[in-house]
């Protein structure tokens, strides 16, 4: 049973981690006087995601749901969400190695092609929905229902056997 | 003296049977008097001996065994005499009695501790003696049903629909959530007596009530649903201030540019330490509401979000605006960077050629009229329908569904 305690502490650091990626996300080019600002910046925001989306994952491992085996039940409801974080994850690794490999000489200098402006704006579109969708999965995973038996469970439990 | 000594002894030596038919099962009590009747039939002068003499076992609470309870109870039945107290003629039998009615009984309470998974401390006195009190019942009451001992008696059929314990087998998994038994053993002077359960705890203090009276009512949905209203507050600020803030920005964009796009100049000179810093803003805000949007429209739910679409929903409506709004303010990334960089003398030749100026701005200014238009509508729009939250209906019916079926999946508690 997920106590009301463990998963208030739990959304606060996604929050918080969330928070950050869309600090980064808005104000990391106004902070490149020096590289190696933008550099440590993009690195939090990096591990930021991952961490993100491990503890997204160890809620979902910690339903009940997924204890009986209903994995594909759950994979199927969050699967936007996943493939959501994936990709932004992705996105943004080779945004910020693209960028910092054109600025680490000179921070102040116009580095902006078409192709790091298309891979810019890709990148920024998917924080937005990866922001919608996390905050979603955290608020529904909120649900005590999905930490204790129900007969909807036990039904779904039945069809997956089945 | 002699004779009947000699008789009641050899009817003693009919009683063993009893015994072992009641050791099978506890159940096997009652087919004890049939076994009885049938041996007494042929003597039915000694039945009113016997009668008489376990008449006086039955009022007897020290009797010891149930068996002799229901003979009598048998007894009773086909003799219609009233029970009246024996005289204490026949003591030694009753300790035999007794002493047989006591290994059964213990027998009997291994299978009653087998079956309903309790175990007691100790086999007191009075515990002995109730069950004896409860088995006379049965066979008063097998003896109107037939003689066979595969019929259902009425201890086994419950009429009370508010049967509140649920009957689990031993060997197999619980079923149900898990229910308390209806009873709870209390420790009292070194024993445990069976009392009813207690169906709210009652705190000792007024402190006590209050912190478990709030702790009830804060559960993982509540803290789940505060998050949301508390997001929703933040987005209702972020759409005013990103209406407020586009239509400042754009405004002051035209001033500098004078009449007619006619001081470019000026506007790079004035604007241009400006110009990256408005754009992380915009950003910034353009996020919030984009998401703040979406949460109102409910978008993980695409087939219900094109339904509002499609019915020019103002919520669906301000969603499209402000992702249009965020997909055009991202575009302009390079050419604010561009302005951000016209500071640097070096970069003017190569970022500022002489007279590039206009085909440079021009789409940039007009880009930026379309996000402020575009926000601005959003704006009007979300704050026609404040009430509207998809997100938060669907968060407080929670809704599973099967993979393969969307209609069901009502997930109940």
């Amino acid at each position: 049973m997920l106590q009301t305690n463990n998963y208030s502490l739990v959304l606060l650091i996604q929050l918080a981690l969330l928070t950050f990626d869309l600090f980064v996300n808005s104000f990391s080019e106004l902070l490149r006087s020096a590289p190696v600002i933008q550099l440590v910046l993009f690195i939090i925001q990096d591990i930021g995601i991952l961490f993100n989306v491990i503890i997204i994952l160890l809620m979902m491992f910690n339903t009940y749901v997924f204890q009986v085996g209903l994995v594909s039940l759950l994979l199927e409801r969050f699967r936007a969400m996943l493939i959501l974080s994936a990709l932004y994850l992705t996105l943004s690794i080779c945004f910020h190695c693209w960028v910092m490999n054109l600025r680490w000489m000179e921070s102040n200098r116009f580095v902006w092609t078409d192709g790091l402006q298309v891979l810019f704006v890709f990148q920024r579109i998917a924080a937005v929905l990866y922001y919608y969708f996390y905050k979603r999965t955290t608020e529904y995973l909120g649900d005590p229902r999905l930490y204790e038996d129900s007969p909807w469970l036990r039904d779904a439990f039945a069809r997956a056997r089945q | 003296m002699d004779p009947e000594a000699k008789v009641s002894s050899s009817r003693r030596r009919d009683l063993p049977p009893i015994p072992q038919g009641q050791r099978r099962t506890p159940r096997a009590l009652p087919s004890m008097p049939s076994q009885d009747t049938a041996e007494e039939m042929p003597a039915p002068k000694s039945r009113k001996k016997k009668a008489k003499r376990d008449a006086e076992s039955v009022d007897e609470p020290d009797d010891g065994g149930m068996e002799m309870g229901g003979l009598a109870s048998r007894r009773q039945s086909e003799c219609p005499e009233p029970l009246t107290p024996e005289p204490l003629d026949n003591p030694p039998q009753r300790r035999k009695k007794k002493k047989k009615a006591q290994a059964i009984d213990a027998e009997g309470d291994q299978t009653d501790l087998v079956s309903n998974g309790d175990t007691l401390d100790q086999n007191t006195d009075e515990e002995v003696t109730r069950k004896p009190k409860k088995r006379k019942v049965k066979p008063k009451v097998t003896e109107t049903q037939s003689n066979n001992e595969l019929d259902v008696e009425d201890d086994d059929v419950i009429t009370d629909p508010q049967s509140p314990i649920p009957q689990h087998s031993l060997f197999s998994a619980p079923q149900g959530p898990s229910q308390p038994v209806g009873k709870v053993f209390v420790e009292k002077s070194r024993r445990f007596q069976a009392a009813d359960r207690v169906e709210q705890w009652k705190p000792s203090g007024p402190i006590e009530q209050s912190i478990m009276d709030i702790r009830s009512m804060w559960t993982t949905r509540d803290v789940s649903m505060r998050v949301h209203s508390g997001f929703r507050v933040i987005g209702l600020f972020s759409h005013g201030f990103l209406a407020g803030y586009a239509v400042w920005n754009i405004i002051v964009v035209y001033v500098l540019a004078g009449d007619q796009m006619s001081s470019l100049s000026n506007l790079l000179q004035q604007f241009h330490t400006l110009a990256y810093p408005a754009q992380s803003l915009l950003y910034l805000l353009l996020a919030l509401s984009t998401v703040s949007a979406f949460d109102r429209v409910n978008l993980a739910k695409a087939p219900a979000a094109m339904r509002s679409l499609l019915r020019l929903s103002p919520v669906a409506l301000a969603s499209v605006f402000y992702f249009s709004a965020l997909v055009l303010s991202l575009s302009q990334q390079m050419t604010s960077d561009r302005i951000n960089l016209y500071k640097y003398s070096s970069y003017n030749t190569t970022l500022w050629p002489p007279g590039s100026e206009s085909s440079i701005l021009y789409p940039w200014i007009t880009v930026n009229l379309v996000v402020s238009l575009l926000v601005g509508l959003a704006w009007i729009l979300m704050s026609t329908s404040p009430d509207i939250d998809n997100t938060e209906a669907f968060l407080m019916s929670m809704e599973m569904e099967y993979p393969n079926s969307e209609e069901k999946g009502n997930v109940t508690a």
